[in-house]
C-alpha cells in the first residue's frame, strides 16, 4: 500500500459570498521514498495541497491516508502527535522564531517529549552537523544569512526523524548558490528514504525529484 | 527545551512586551500596596484618635441601687457603699489579655461635699470628683479650660454650671471638707456631667474623703480597631468580679462606622486598580496572541497540542505577573514610606516587611495575569491552523 493515498481530495473556501474551490477532486498516491516536485502557478492550489497532506488544513471531501491513517479522522491531540511523528516542514520564508537560539529553534518539536535536556542536545547537534551549522547553535535567528536561517528550518524538520518532508517553496527566498546547496540536503534526505514533496516555482529543480505533479486551479494536470 | 524554556526566553529576549506587561501589572500592584499600607495607617491613626476621644468603657461597682447616671451608665457608690472598686484594681485590668487595647485608663472617685466659697456665698452641696488629671485631660479631648489645670494636689478645676451657680472666679479660695483649693481652671461648657463637678487629684480626694483606695468608677478608653470591644469586656469582667464592666455601644458604634467608611473606601479604590490591572494584562496578552498568530502556526506545524500553547502563553504572562507582584511590592511599600508622612498621618511610621503583603502582591499579580490570560490563551490554541498557516 502506498503511504500517501487520496482520492478525489477537495478544499472550498468562501471567499466573501464566493466560494472559491482551492483543490479540486485530486486523486495521488505517493511511494515511500519519493521526491515529488509539486509546481503550478501562484493560487493553483499546491501550498493547500501541501497543508492537507501535513494535516494542517481538513479537506472538504474526501480523505487523507497516510501510512494507513485516515489523519482527518483522528482527534485533535493526536493529529497533533501525527505531525510531529511523521511531518517535517520547510517553509519559503523559514518560519523560525526569533526570540530562540538555533540550537532552540531546531529542538522546538521536543519541547513537548520526555528527552533529557542531555539527549534533546545530542539530537540537535547531530542534526545541525548533517547541515554544516554545529559552529552557529548559539547564535540567534537574525544573525544568522537567509541559507543558514533555511538550515536551521530543515534541521528542525528532521530532529524527529520523521518519514515526509513537506517543503514549501523552500529555495523562493534564496539565490541560486544557496538554493543549489538547500536543493542537495534534501536530495540526500530523500536518498536516506525520506518522502519529500515539495512546492516550488522554479523547473530547474525538477531534476531533483523522481516525479512532477503539475497542478493549474487546483486541479492535477499531470 | 521544555515548553516553559519557549516562555521564559519570549519574556527574556522580547524586553519592549515584557516590560510592557510587567510595567502594567507592576504599577497596579504599587498602588494596591501603597494604598492598602496608607489606608491602613489612616485607619488605626482615626481609630485611635476616636479610641481616645471619649471613653468606650465604663467599669462601676456592681450594686442593684440606682444612683448617679454618668454617660449613659449608672453609678453607684454616691452613698459611698463603693468598697468593691478599689485602686489596686486598675492594676488588674491592666492583666487582661488585651492590655495593649487599653489606651486610657481614667479613675474617678465622686463624693458629695458642701462647698464653702470664700466669697461668703454660703455652703452649698457639690459633688466633687477625685481624677487622675494625666488620664482625664487625655480622656476628655473636647475640655477647653480658662485658666490651667491644677499642678498642686490643693488645686482645683471647675465645671461651667459650678462656676454660673456658685459666681466662682479664677484663683479664688473654696473650701471642701474644711480643707482649702485654689480655682485654677473653669472648663468651658461641656454640655455633660463634667459642668456640674468639681475636679481634684485623685488621691487628695480619697484622703480628704476618707475613702483611701476606693474609686467610684474608671472609664476607659480601648483601641477597638483590632479587637472586639466584647472581648476587652469580657476579659476585664472576669478579672474585677466585683464590678460591672460595661461597654458604651453608642460610641463603640459611631467609631467604628468612621473607621469603615475608610476601609470601604480603600476596598473600593482597590477593586477599580484591579480591573483597570486586568484590562491592561487582558489588552497586552490579547495583541500579543494576535501578533504571534504566525508563531502559534509554527507551534501547530511542529505538532504542539492545544494545551501546549495555552501553556506557554499563560506560563509567561504568570511569570511576568509574578515579578511584577514582587517588584510592585517593594515600590508600593517605597511610595507608602514617603506618601505616608506627606500626608502627616503618622509622621513616625514605621512599615515592617510584611511576608504576607507580599504574599498577596504576588498572588493579586499572578491571579490578575491568570485570568486575564485565559480567554487570549485559549483563542491561541483554538486557532484555526489554516488561519495560522495562511501567515506563513
Amino acid at each position: 500500500m502506498s503511504l500517501i493515498q487520496i482520492d478525489n481530495l477537495a478544499k472550498e473556501y468562501k471567499s466573501g459570498n464566493e466560494k472559491v474551490i482551492a483543490v479540486n477532486n485530486i486523486s495521488l498516491e505517493i511511494e515511500q521514498g519519493e521526491f515529488i516536485s509539486l509546481m503550478g502557478e501562484s493560487g493553483s492550489g499546491k501550498s493547500t495541497l501541501l497543508t492537507m497532506l501535513g494535516g494542517l488544513n481538513k479537506p472538504t471531501k474526501d480523505k487523507v491516508i497516510i501510512d494507513e491513517i485516515d489523519i482527518y479522522n483522528l482527534s485533535a491531540n493526536r493529529l497533533a502527535d501525527f505531525r510531529r511523528e511523521y511531518i517535517g516542514f520547510v517553509f519559503q520564508s523559514f518560519q523560525l522564531i526569533p526570540y530562540l537560539t538555533v540550537i532552540e529553534n531546531v529542538q522546538l518539536p521536543l519541547a513537548t517529549n520526555s528527552h533529557s535536556k542531555k539527549l534533546q542536545a545530542e539530537l540537535a547537534s547531530s542534526i545541525l552537523n548533517k547541515v554544516h551549522l554545529e559552529s552557529k547553535g548559539k547564535r540567534l535567528i537574525n544573525e544568522l544569512s537567509g541559507g543558514e536561517q533555511q538550515r536551521v528550518a530543515i534541521a528542525r524538520a528532521l530532529i524527529n526523524d520523521p518519514m515526509i518532508l513537506l517543503a514549501d517553496e523552500p529555495t523562493g527566498n534564496l539565490d541560486s548558490k544557496t538554493s543549489e546547496d538547500i536543493m542537495n540536503i534534501l536530495l540526500e534526505l530523500n536518498q536516506t528514504g525520506k518522502t519529500v514533496i515539495m512546492v516550488t516555482h522554479n523547473p530547474v529543480f525538477k531534476k531533483y525529484s523522481t516525479r512532477n505533479i503539475q497542478l493549474s486551479d487546483g486541479k492535477l494536470i499531470c | 527545551m521544555k515548553l516553559y524554556n519557549i516562555s521564559l526566553q519570549s519574556i527574556r529576549r522580547r524586553k519592549a512586551r515584557t516590560a510592557f506587561l510587567v510595567t502594567g501589572l507592576l504599577l497596579a500592584v504599587a498602588s494596591f500596596v501603597t494604598l492598602f499600607i496608607v489606608s491602613e495607617n489612616v485607619n488605626q491613626s482615626v481609630a485611635s484618635d476616636l479610641d481616645e476621644f471619649g471613653a468606650n468603657m465604663l467599669i462601676t461597682p456592681k450594686s442593684d441601687g440606682l444612683n448617679l447616671n454618668y454617660g449613659g451608665v449608672s453609678v453607684t457608690g454616691l452613698t459611698f457603699e463603693s468598697g468593691s472598686l478599689k485602686q489596686d484594681d486598675i492594676a488588674l485590668i491592666k492583666t487582661i489579655k488585651n492590655r495593649d487595647n487599653l489606651s486610657i485608663i481614667a479613675p474617678k472617685l465622686f463624693a458629695a461635699s458642701k462647698i464653702d466659697p470664700a466669697g461668703g456665698a454660703g455652703e452649698k452641696n457639690i459633688i466633687v470628683s477625685g481624677v487622675d488629671f494625666k488620664e482625664e485631660i487625655r480622656l476628655k479631648k473636647l475640655w477647653q479650660v480658662n485658666g490651667k489645670y491644677p499642678a498642686k494636689e490643693n488645686e482645683t478645676v471647675i465645671g461651667s454650671e459650678v462656676n454660673k451657680v456658685l459666681g466662682l472666679g479664677l484663683n479664688q479660695k473654696i473650701n471642701l471638707n474644711n480643707e482649702e483649693f485654689i480655682i485654677t481652671g473653669i472648663l468651658n461648657e461641656t454640655g455633660s456631667q463634667d459642668d456640674g463637678l468639681i475636679f481634684i487629684d485623685l488621691t487628695k480626694a480619697q484622703i480628704l474623703f476618707n475613702k483611701q483606695n476606693q474609686l467610684s468608677l474608671i472609664e476607659i478608653a480601648a483601641r477597638c480597631y483590632d479587637c472586639p470591644i466584647e472581648e476587652i469586656v469580657r476579659q476585664s469582667s472576669e478579672k474585677l468580679p466585683g464590678a460591672k464592666v460595661t461597654a458604651i455601644k453608642q460610641s463603640i458604634e459611631s467609631k467604628m462606622t468612621a473607621i469603615h467608611r475608610f476601609e470601604h473606601f480603600s476596598l473600593g479604590i482597590s477593586s477599580v486598580i484591579l480591573i483597570i490591572s486586568l484590562l491592561i494584562v487582558f489588552t497586552n496578552v490579547n495583541a500579543s496572541v494576535n501578533e504571534r498568530t504566525r508563531e502559534i502556526g509554527i507551534f501547530m506545524a511542529v505538532g504542539f497540542k492545544r494545551w501546549h500553547i495555552i501553556k506557554i502563553i499563560i506560563l509567561e504572562v504568570l511569570i511576568a505577573s509574578f515579578a511584577a507582584g514582587i517588584l510592585g511590592f517593594f515600590i508600593g511599600v517605597a511610595a507608602a514610606k514617603i506618601i505616608t508622612p506627606i500626608l502627616s498621618m503618622n509622621e513616625s511610621l514605621e512599615i515592617n516587611f510584611s511576608y504576607i503583603l507580599l504574599l498577596t502582591s504576588a498572588g493579586m499579580a499572578v491571579l490578575a495575569g491568570l485570568l486575564a490570560s485565559v480567554l487570549p490563551a485559549l483563542k491561541a490554541a483554538r486557532l484555526d491552523p489554516t488561519v495560522a498557516f495562511r501567515s506563513l
